[in-house]
């Protein structure tokens, strides 16, 4: 990690000059050679060091328990009555009306609504007891590392909002996503990586890409997306070819430099000087990342890479890259669903939940599941979190029971899960009435639950600040508490 | 747990003998210790409520009394200690321990004994006495202080004395010791002043040769200047042209805001103007009027206020949603005009300005009096010689038809026998008495029984008072027309559509021209119930408007040929929502249209609803007390069934009773239900309803149709429509919670400017603009010496407040402020002002005592180095390869994207958007343009009077590998290869380009250089990788 400038990439002037110093000549660098310079030097010194004066790094408050954060994001919100919230008493009034007293602003509801009866049985799994439903049977397998909380309340059932008071903490958004936080509080570990990575398929969510944004943090802790189709960032592959671009790296090097003495602001130049270094090296360094070609054939098929349906190949690919990138000490790495039937956002069923809850299902469940196992039989449990939400439940109720029907909004009461990272496995915190309407036992919101992610990474939601406007911002704004039930 | 803790406070409670004695010994400590910190006078005065007396509770806080005795579950300090609300909760960081509430719980039950009888302040605590001191203190402000006219200092370097403003600066640098920057050279000069008026390289105007003084005034001349000047002012008013959130709604009419802004800077427009028209453009007695595009300038204005981001649904759907939207509208005004935070008020008085809760609730008053919907922005009679010539025309084509039936002559009962024999299936409607005409008598018996009835069900309706309801638009203003006026067709063998009935057809005449009828509020009409007699197409429809919405999804479009009833039952007004109405719309006029993806059935997600026809009828418009609509009378039966025809020969009867119907048409003087008799005669055939080639009728008709062509489709933007409503009293929400709402706040201004009493949008402009106003110019200056210098006097432009900066030359901003006012409110005025001073002429030169002295240059000694912009960049690549188109305004150019959504329309343009500068690229709120992004493109939701400028790798990445960059060094190569001349001579014309300024000798080696042996001449791939390397030199992104 240090910043040795005597490592400095070829075209920059501080190469010893030869006799011919008006061409830099060489043979064309072969990949292997620009991978090995890629890890030599400049990474860390200009993610770090030209976000700005942030100080050092990390900025731990206490000893963190975990390190990194992969968080899946269920966007359109999976059904909590159909998870991870058994609620047999749906079965029983199955199709009698809600009445008024069930009706609340968190809720899309109305008196003459009816309960609606979950179509896949719970059951008890592991040691625990923990109970999950058979829509999630490779999760099931995993129930012992789950921590689940039933009880968890947002604001407004809406997705736009809902999306934003996940990610950033507030319902307008304007502020800083909790990837970017993370990064921010405790930089990356690599040199050639961000610390924030969304693995994304170019989806931009209900509350637009601003849910991945850094906002008022420096723009060096907004999330670089990394696509499972297509090119897998955005300007990774060099445009003219690697040797071309040498060249005139080389020459601009020159060029820049005796820009640099006529400027009233060298340090901006050299800084953009500096930020080709990095991005030479982010050129291989990312997709080296991102290609999962080497991995052995039974992990592969333990995340699914090897299924028939596509999206299930993109998540899969996706969750394993998430493990990779972990490894490599990306400190925030977050996987959107795909979008298998253009919906709005894929959980959002409003209609046709069964088939199509079973399609996201199939989609995501396996290779969550091997993430947790495959991060676990490689020590990396302990000290990865594992974050699984959607940004709201569903309805325990419905318009009218039918064959196609569905969930509407919900979030006055619904399922999220922790696994690894020092959260208590195999556990169910909260409780939702009989109904799974509303939050009845330890509700919690988002705010404590970002609280309580910062705390096991080592750093304090209320001293964790950036001065933004005249004030001190902070990811759980006024809000938020370390819930610590739900720790290990 | 917790019941077995509530079980031992009750035991607790009973074993104590007196109520008296449980509060002393239990509750008091327990408050003491948990709560007095925050509500004691002792403490803090938390919400304004205080328990260290019985009255403290009683009285409450700023929610109400903290207390109902008996009753724990309605009291709040109950709720709160439970942390039952998410918004209210008691300690706040922590939750007491369970025994403590329990124990809480069962004093209040108990009736709340409080022996305490006396107050520790004997004095009620008078929290608006306490902001009315706060206030005064606060008032003590330097930007709220009257401005200083100001001389300029005397100084003694004469170069430095010819313009005021170099006064200022110098007589502050001599103070500190600190001389002024040598002079730029000439080709950084030229460079820094292309681009700071235009936005665009210098070889792009060309003319080195013209004096600096005037290519100054050259560049003032140039378009350019106006999209360079309009996108700073699009920052400030957080430009965008969708609405984002879920479904990226396109913002109807932004690009005619964006152009208005190019026109009005290009026309150096007094920013007083622009002021009053941004803020109540609607409502100005005389309406500027664009002469050359022939543009209701003045009511584009009004667009200001609905950019940003704009949630969906509606007030009634959703509490808290309209709030969030009315608190951008108000964050967006007052930094923009008045660089005050006003929107931190909205939960309590302002924490740090003279800025009271009532202050922010007044402007939502004023700001949601207006309806929020989309006006017809073309010159008002824009249409007047088209439409008065085709009522010409059409009174013509219809006198050419009554002749033609006349000389047709009467229907004759063989005839129609024969007809109906031989066309069984047209005999429905009106033509179904000719199926059995041996039943007339029965069928008449029956009418006459069902037309009584229905006679009589319509005594309940009564036809609705037109007071306080809106027309807008050509297709209403012109489309009121008799009964049985022809629909002249636009297209086909047919003249006549149809007739129309009396009422107002926005398509009478055209269904290019819109229309829109705005009814009042609900409850201003009588009657509980509104049923309106309609019909419509093409997208033609009605949203029903709660609390003027800003955006509304209640919508219904038409797909009705014939007018059919639609009844509006008063809403129950829920959620804090005022009131609701309705707008009967033609698409145009519709400020939700197109809306959210898959609402109007049959538009494609593609298709962003320009131009298109669209038509409306408005045939009856009644109120009523119970459910339902008027029923048929029957009219058009009344020739054939009533009882004055001299014969009972049926075919007879009938053919009287079409006969008399065409009759009376062709005379001018049609009966009620003639229409429809005459309309089924022309749907069949019965009647004539062509023009041979050659003859006049031909002729009308194909004039009636060129002319009707000639219409341009109109121009319409989301703006205010302030006619007929009565002012708002918004609802002041209790610590910003939107469930408890205070007093009912009326329209006012801020109390701390001048012309506090402005009650509506005008006077609040006319008040902005009031002499000597201590803000209004202070801000508009402050900008624009930001826009030339990149900071501000004040560096904060948006903020004069305590959290903002102090200006570095007070005395030279109220000059400026004052020279700028009296020099009409000039733009131009001041940028030259300011661009011929000898301060911007300076080099980029810093001297080791300036570097000490004023290391961020707040003195001006130096010229600074400034990045472009991300607009400048791309605009620079388009212009210096080339590819530059140089067309001004027009709609937003989709920027290129790798994936499509087309649910939230999120598609996918060109890559080089056309060639075509930044600020026509589509900016979605949702997803901004990505290359612009990658070099601070602002937060598309608010306000930002100043970009941030980052300096991060994947600034690298993008010029390095964009395909778009690379797109235009290939560009630029294949014209370079093409052209004439050596290499040498080629490259020295590309640096010339790229940087404006004679290539050196160490770049022409640098760039000449080539991989391969140079004896082969350079290819367009050798002169792209030049040009893309030009583009990756940070002089290229920098200018100094």
């Amino acid at each position: 990690m240090k910043q040795n400038r005597t490592n400095a990439m070829p075209w920059s002037s501080d190469v010893p000059q030869t006799a011919t110093p008006r061409r830099w000549q060489t043979a064309p660098l072969s990949r292997r050679c620009i991978l090995a310079s890629a890890s030599a030097g400049f990474g860390l010194f200009a993610f770090r060091a030209l976000a700005g004066a942030e100080g050092p790094l990390p900025r731990h408050h206490h000893p963190g328990r975990a390190k990194n954060i992969i968080f899946c994001f269920m966007d359109g919100g999976p059904s909590h009555v159909d998870t991870f919230d058994p609620k047999p008493a749906l079965k029983t009034h199955q199709g009698k009306p809600i009445g008024e007293s069930a009706v609340t602003k968190r809720s899309q509801s109305s008196a003459n609504r009816v309960w609606l009866g979950s179509p896949w049985e719970f059951r008890q799994r592991g040691q625990s007891g923990l109970w999950v439903s058979d829509l999630f049977p490779h999760l099931a397998g995993v129930a012992d590392k789950l921590c689940v909380v039933r009880s968890m309340v947002g604001e407004l059932p809406l997705h736009g909002q809902q999306n934003l008071l996940l990610h950033t903490g507030r319902i307008l958004g304007q502020a800083p996503s909790l990837g970017a936080w993370v990064s921010y509080g405790l930089g990356t570990e690599s040199r050639d990586l961000p610390g924030y990575v969304v693995l994304n398929n170019d989806w931009v969510p209900n509350g637009g890409l601003e849910n991945f944004g850094s906002s008022f943090l420096p723009a060096s802790h907004q999330a670089t997306q990394i696509r499972a189709r297509g090119i897998p960032v955005d300007n990774l592959a060099p445009a003219a070819g690697l040797a071309a671009q040498q060249r005139t790296l080389a020459k601009l090097a020159a060029q820049d430099r005796e820009f640099a003495g006529l400027v009233s602001d060298p340090a901006a130049i050299e800084g953009a000087i500096a930020n080709y270094e990095t991005a030479w090296r982010m050129q291989s360094a990312v997709p080296a990342i991102a290609d999962i070609g080497g991995e052995p054939e039974h992990i592969k098929k333990l995340y699914g890479v090897d299924s028939t349906d596509e999206h299930q190949r993109f998540y899969a690919t996706q969750a394993l890259r998430a493990r990779r990138l972990v490894e490599a000490g990306v400190r925030f790495v977050e996987i959107t669903c795909p979008s298998f039937d253009g919906n709005n956002s894929p959980w959002d069923q409003h209609g046709q939940i069964k088939k199509n809850h079973e399609k996201n299902a199939l989609i995501t469940e396996q290779s969550v599941a091997a993430l947790i196992i495959d991060l676990e039989q490689r020590g990396l449990l302990d000290e990865t979190i594992v974050l699984w939400a959607g940004e709201m439940g569903r309805t325990p109720h419905t318009p009218k029971v039918s064959d196609t029907c569905g969930r509407d909004h919900h979030v006055n009461g619904y399922s999220i899960f922790l696994a690894g990272g020092g959260f208590r496995g195999g556990f169910a915190y909260g409780q939702t009435d009989e109904f799974g309407n509303a939050a009845v036992e330890n509700p919690l919101d988002i705010h404590d639950i970002h609280a309580t992610l910062l705390h096991q990474l080592g750093l304090d939601h209320e001293a964790l600040t950036f001065r933004h406007g005249g004030r001190d911002h902070r990811l759980t704004d006024v809000h938020g508490r370390v819930i610590r039930e739900i720790l290990a | 747990m917790k019941g077995s803790s509530a079980v031992a406070a009750w035991l607790l409670a009973a074993s104590v003998a007196g109520a008296d004695e449980f509060f002393l010994e239990k509750i008091e400590p327990l408050l003491k210790q948990r709560c007095y910190e925050c509500h004691s006078h002792a403490g803090k005065i938390k919400g304004g409520l205080v328990l260290d007396s019985k009255s403290g509770w009683e009285r409450g806080g700023e929610s109400g009394p903290a207390i109902v005795p008996g009753k724990p579950e309605a009291s709040l300090l109950i709720q709160a200690i439970s942390h039952a609300q998410k918004d209210l909760r008691m300690p706040p960081k922590k939750m007491l321990p369970a025994a403590e509430i329990a124990l809480l719980t069962v004093w209040v039950r108990r009736g709340a004994p409080d022996p305490r009888t006396g107050s520790p302040d004997a004095a009620p605590l008078q929290t608006d006495d306490a902001w009315e001191a706060e206030y005064h203190k606060r008032l003590d402000w330097w930007s709220l202080k009257p401005m200083r006219r100001n001389d300029p200092p005397s100084i003694a370097d004469p170069l430095w004395s010819r313009e005021p403003v170099d006064r200022f600066i110098k007589a502050a640098l001599d103070d500190a010791g600190l001389s002024p920057a040598p002079p730029a050279d000439d080709s950084a000069l030229r460079r820094r002043l292309s681009y700071v008026l235009t936005g665009l390289p210098p070889s792009f105007h060309g003319d080195d040769h013209l004096s600096y003084e005037s290519l100054v005034g050259k560049m003032l001349a140039s378009p350019h200047f106006g999209e360079r000047f309009a996108r700073h002012w699009m920052d400030v008013v957080r430009y965008t042209d969708t609405y984002g959130y879920e479904w990226d709604n396109p913002a109807k009419g932004s690009h005619e805001y964006r152009d208005y802004l190019i026109r009005a800077f290009n026309d150096d427009i007094g920013y007083d103007q622009l002021l009053r028209e941004h803020l109540a453009g609607d409502l100005l007695p005389e309406p500027r009027i664009h002469p050359v595009t022939a543009t209701n300038e003045s009511l584009i204005g009004p667009m200001f206020y609905h950019l940003g981001e704009h949630r969906h649904g509606s007030s009634l759907m959703f509490n808290g949603i309209h709030q969030e939207m009315v608190n951008n509208k108000i964050d967006a005004f007052s930094k923009a005009f008045l660089a005050t935070t006003v929107a931190c008020a909205r939960c309590h008085d302002h924490k740090l300005e003279a800025v009271s809760q009532r202050d922010y609730y007044a402007l939502a008053a004023m700001f949601t009096t207006p309806r929020w919907t989309a006006r017809v922005v073309d010159a008002p009679g824009k249409n007047d010689a088209a439409i008065a010539k085709l009522k010409e025309l059409r009174d013509a084509i219809r006198g050419e038809m009554a002749a033609q039936w006349t000389r047709r002559g009467a229907f004759q009962a063989p005839e129609l026998k024969q007809w109906a024999a031989a066309n069984a299936p047209a005999l429905k409607g009106i033509g179904a008495p000719l199926a059995t005409p041996d039943d007339l008598p029965k069928l008449a018996e029956k009418w006459q029984r069902l037309r009584a009835a229905a006679q009589k069900a319509n005594a309940a309706f009564a036809p609705a008072s037109l007071d306080g309801w809106v027309f807008e638009g050509d297709g209403f203003t012109h489309g009121k027309t008799k009964d049985s006026t022809p629909l002249i067709a636009l297209e086909g063998d047919a003249i006549i559509a149809r007739l129309l009935p009396d009422g107002w057809h926005s398509h009478a005449l055209s269904s290019k021209l819109p229309g829109s009828l705005r009814t009042p509020p609900q409850h201003q009409m009588t009657g509980s119930h509104l049923s309106v007699q309609v019909a419509g197409g093409e997208f033609g429809g009605h949203l029903v408007v709660d609390d003027h919405a800003f955006q509304n999804e209640t919508v219904a479009f038409y797909t009705n040929g014939e007018p059919a009833w639609r009844s509006f039952a008063d809403a129950v007004l829920k959620n804090g929502a005022q009131q609701v109405a309705i707008e009967f719309c033609t698409a145009p006029l519709n400020p939700n249209f197109p809306p959210r993806t898959g609402l109007a059935k049959g538009l494609d997600n593609r298709d962003f609803g320009h131009d298109k026809r669209s038509w409306l009828s408005i045939t009856g418009i009644v109120t009523h007390d119970t459910a339902g609509s008027p029923q048929d009378e029957l009219d058009a039966f009344t020739g054939l069934y009533d009882s004055t025809h001299s014969t009972t020969d049926p075919w007879q009867r009938i053919a009287a009773w079409f006969s008399g119907a065409v009759a009376r048409w062709c005379d001018g003087r049609p009966a009620p239900g003639d229409r429809e008799v005459i309309d089924w005669l022309l749907s069949t055939g019965l009647l004539p309803n062509r023009a041979e080639p050659g003859t006049q009728l031909a002729d009308l008709v194909a004039d009636y149709r060129d002319t009707e062509a000639s219409i341009a489709f109109p121009r319409t933007a989301n703006s205010m429509d302030e006619r007929q409503t009565q002012p708002a009293r918004y609802p002041l929400n209790v610590r910003g919670n939107v469930d408890v709402t205070g007093d009912l706040i009326p329209p006012a201004s801020l109390r701390m400017l001048p012309g506090r009493d402005a009650a509506d949008r005008l006077a609040l402009a006319e008040s902005l603009l009031a002499p000597g106003h201590p803000v209004t110019a202070r801000v508009y200056v402050n900008r624009v010496w930001q826009w030339i210098f990149g900071t501000g006097l004040v560096a904060t432009p948006d903020d004069f407040g305590r959290l903002g900066g102090q200006p570095s030359h007070p005395e030279l901003l109220d000059w400026l402020a004052t020279e700028f006012v009296r020099e009409g409110w000039s733009t131009k005025s001041l940028v030259r002002r300011l661009v011929l001073s000898q301060t911007f002429r300076q080099s980029g030169q810093v001297s080791p005592a300036a570097r000490e002295k004023d290391p961020s240059n707040r003195l001006l000694h130096h010229h600074p180095t400034r990045r472009l912009e991300a607009e400048a960049i791309r605009d620079s690549l388009l212009a210096v390869s080339g590819r530059l188109d140089l067309r001004l305004y027009g709609r937003p150019v989709l920027p290129h994207r790798l994936a499509e959504d087309d649910k939230k329309r999120l598609l996918s343009g060109p890559i080089d958007g056309n060639g075509r500068r930044s600020l026509y690229l589509q900016m979605s709120i949702m997803e901004p343009p990505k290359f612009l992004v990658g070099f601070n493109l602002p937060d598309l939701k608010l306000p930002t009077g100043r970009r941030d400028v980052t300096n991060v790798p994947a600034q690298a990445l993008i010029l390095m590998n964009d395909p778009f960059v690379n797109a235009m060094a290939e560009h630029w190569g294949a014209e370079v290869a093409a052209g004439t001349g050596s290499d040498e001579e080629k490259l020295r014309e590309m640096i010339l380009r790229a940087f404006g300024r004679e290539a050196t000798e160490a770049e022409m080696e640098r760039w000449l250089d080539r991989e391969e042996p140079s004896s082969r001449a350079a290819s367009k791939r050798d002169w792209a990788a030049v040009a893309h390397g030009l583009f990756n030199a940070k002089e290229f992104i920098y200018f100094r």
